[in-house]
């Protein structure tokens, strides 16, 4: 009671000090601001308005650039992906030995086609299904193992054994000859298999060609068939296995 | 401002404490919370950082892949910390400018309370790995909706106010204020209507979102910051604007140029070919209102040399506009024809996003947060070092992050046109940049932890009560108005204290 703002002010129904000191308190950090000035009409600099042109000149410069404007059907500009540069060359894929790029491709038709019955290891299962692995049916004439691979098999096969009623159906379906090359060359040199030779496409070219005349096209083969008509190579000119080509067209290629 | 409305500067005071008193919670709870979430973002952001140059580190834990570091990193900055901070400065600085009490803080504190946990759970559906893919938009589909019918919430009733103001003039501020209330439904209304509702190609569903990123840093964040600049500098420094005909230039050149940009992002992307370069012109020219307003805020404080070393608002402030400017000049050299293809798929988009939405909108929030937390609060900052950290931690890192992201990033691009080279080369040109940020990185996230705590003593009106305002002088005795009081004893006689 010793604070005289907390006595009554008898006169009135509020306590003017204390009220009045409350409200001094509330605008204490408002009372010091500033008032916010006026406009100012300071005059613009004209290396600023020089700095303002030459933004836009740039952005002129890129508009520009831009072809037609509310042109809908342009969706390219011709040489934003950049093409490789002439006699740069890089772009193509480094030579490898024909042995390999066919293999390449056999590979893939292998675990595509063959991996099913013949295994991954391409041994079979010695009740249902032949090893490929040192046959020779695969490792002898081209043109016999072509004609398998073409039009399938039924009865016995090169080791007398009769592995199922129903036999190999057809695979050439679908095949191209370098499909059918890379299926050859690839059993003939690899899976335990090491012929050393390769067969290229116009030979599988040329199987195909003898496939189509048989005398039961359109049935399996058998090796009654195989031993008196394909038991040969096949006809066409013998590639060195270590030739260089590019991997994609198959076409002889310089090494670098 | 219009300054007829009152008679005398009592009156004129105890308007402005009324105004203040009224947004006291609603202003301090989208400051704090924007705070921390800054602080989460930063936290996400150093995460990813580092992951760019160690893949390794925290790979246990799959919810912390970059995939999703990342992208919440982006979303907690842009609707944690930025669209919080600017809901904070828009309400109390159209309340101040129109002279209006707000009669919503219920509403609007509810509905700041919706929108955060709507970000919550939108960031951790994205670290669940329910993220959308698209840039700045990835919280899950039901969020937008929800943030949509709260921003409407909480921005309605300054719309109100500015209907109701006090007849004059409408002042700088305004304008801007003003307009990023309007853009924002209209961006983020198109964008993900768009978007969610009616998805059409995927070609062109790219394009909206690359507008979109455009269209809100420039028609959201940079109008709030550049308002917010427009009222504290004349504010603190007691100087008009240098040139009204410049800050009409700055406003109507944004308004027209803004909308157009966004697309270069797309350049040789299947689109019609025309609208990459047509982005790419417009946001160079976006360096004209970034110019003009840099250039006249920065002339305006700068006949006010001593006010600026010492008012940590205006520090921040002018902090903030230079990162505008900065910004001018990366709108330009991003998207000359020359940089376009460098500048698309690396750091440098992002060291650009930064840029707009920390360098120039964060720095100026926090100018403005300097601001008003002490005259809603009416308590005053506790300490002066904090703040020259996180003035000097903030605009040093992210100089440095920002440098880094924009000078990598081109260098990544040169790397990726080598394109027969193969692109480990590539992710190895990045490798010593990526290291630098990660160590910038830390330096912000420690300065806006620090700021998160002040703010929060601040809150909890543990401030110092005191009428004079905090100054980053050297020293506790150089103060110029005299040995701190106590509030109490201080008042509305002693205005002469400028801050």
């Amino acid at each position: 009671m010793s604070d005289p703002n907390q006595k009554p002010d008898l006169e009135e129904s509020i306590n003017v000090t204390e009220t009045h000191g409350r409200i001094a308190r509330q605008i204490a950090a408002a009372a010091r601001e500033n008032k916010l000035g006026e406009n100012g009409n300071h005059p613009i600099a004209p290396w600023f308005i020089f700095i303002l042109v030459l933004v836009g000149l740039a952005a002129g410069a890129v508009l520009n650039n831009s072809g037609k404007l509310f042109a809908y059907d342009h969706t390219f500009r011709e040489g934003y992906v950049r093409a490789p540069e002439p006699g740069g060359g890089d772009d193509k894929l480094p030579p490898v030995p024909l042995v390999k790029a066919l293999s390449a491709k056999g590979s893939k038709i292998y675990s595509a086609k063959c991996n099913g019955c013949h295994g991954a290891d391409a041994r079979g299962d010695g009740a249902n299904y032949p090893s490929l692995s040192g046959s020779t049916w695969v490792t002898g004439h081209t043109e016999r193992f072509a004609m398998i691979i073409l039009n399938g098999l039924h009865g016995p096969t090169s080791t007398g054994k009769v592995y199922s009623a129903a036999g190999m159906p057809a695979q050439g379906g679908g095949m191209t000859p370098e499909d059918l090359a890379g299926i050859l060359t690839f059993l003939r040199n690899d899976k335990g298999n090491s012929v050393g030779d390769v067969v290229t496409p116009e030979m599988a070219k040329a199987a195909m060609d003898i496939s189509a005349k048989r005398a039961k096209a359109g049935q399996q083969t058998d090796a009654d068939e195989l031993k008196a008509e394909h038991d040969k190579d096949l006809p066409g000119e013998k590639a060195d296995a270590n030739t260089l080509v590019d991997p994609a067209t198959l076409l002889p290629a310089a090494a670098k | 401002m219009s300054q007829d409305t009152t008679n005398t500067p009592d009156k004129d005071a105890i308007l402005r404490a009324s105004i203040d008193r009224s947004l006291r919670h609603p202003v301090m709870f989208f400051f704090t919370s924007a705070a921390a979430w800054l602080a989460v973002s930063i936290l996400l952001g150093l995460i990813s950082s580092i992951k760019i140059h160690s893949p390794g580190f925290l790979s246990c834990a799959g919810w912390l892949t970059y995939g999703r570091v990342f992208p919440s990193h982006i979303n907690t900055l842009i609707y944690g910390w930025g669209a919080q901070a600017a809901f904070g400065t828009i309400i109390w600085l159209m309340s101040r400018l129109s002279r209006q009490q707000c009669r919503a803080a219920g509403l609007i504190l509810t509905a700041g309370h919706v929108w955060n946990f709507t970000v919550l759970c939108g960031t951790v559906g994205i670290l669940a790995g329910f993220g959308t893919g698209m840039p700045w938009m990835e919280f899950p589909a039901f969020a937008w909706p929800v943030l949509f019918i709260t921003y409407t919430a909480i921005c309605v009733w300054s719309l109100v106010q500015f209907k109701v103001r006090p007849e004059g003039h409408t002042y700088v501020s305004q304008w801007y204020v003003l307009a990023a209330m309007v853009w924002f439904p209209w961006v983020f209304l198109t964008a993900n209507v768009i978007l969610h509702c009616m998805p059409g190609h995927p070609v062109m569903a790219a394009g909206v979102n690359a507008w979109y990123r455009s269209a809100l840093l420039l028609l959201f964040f940079v109008p709030v910051g550049t308002g917010a600049a427009y009222y504290l500098i004349p504010k603190v420094t007691g100087r008009p604007v240098m040139s009204y005909t410049l800050a009409k230039i700055g406003f109507w050149s944004l308004a027209i140029i803004a909308p157009w940009a966004g697309m270069q992002k797309l350049a040789g992307a299947p689109l019609p070919y025309f609208l990459p370069y047509l982005g790419a012109a417009a946001t160079i020219l976006c360096a004209i209102p970034s110019f003009a307003n840099a250039f006249n805020l920065i002339s305006t404080a700068a006949r006010s040399g001593e006010t600026v070393v010492h008012s940590p608002t205006l520090r921040f402030t002018l902090g903030g506009l230079i990162g505008l400017a900065t910004f001018g000049v990366a709108c330009v050299i991003l998207n000359l024809n020359s940089t376009l293809p460098l500048s698309q798929f690396t750091l440098s988009g992002y060291g650009f996003d930064l840029l707009g939405i920390y360098g120039f909108f964060s720095m100026v929030m926090f100018g403005a947060i300097y601001f008003i937390v002490p005259r809603i609060t009416r308590r005053e900052w506790l300490s002066r070092r904090l703040i020259k950290w996180h003035f000097l931690f903030s605009s040093y890192g992210l100089a440095i992050v920002v440098l880094v992201a924009l000078f990598g990033g081109l260098m990544q691009g040169v790397g990726q046109e080598e394109f027969r080279s193969n692109w480990q080369f590539v992710a190895e040109r990045a490798f010593p940049y990526a290291i630098f940020m990660t160590f910038a990185w830390i330096g912000i996230l420690l300065s806006n932890i620090w700021f998160f705590l002040h703010l929060t003593l601040m809150w909890l009106r543990l401030g110092r009560r005191s009428s004079h305002p905090t100054l980053l002088l050297d020293g506790h005795h150089g103060s110029p108005h005299g040995p701190e009081g106590d509030i109490d004893n201080a008042g509305p006689g002693h205005a002469s204290a400028a801050h």
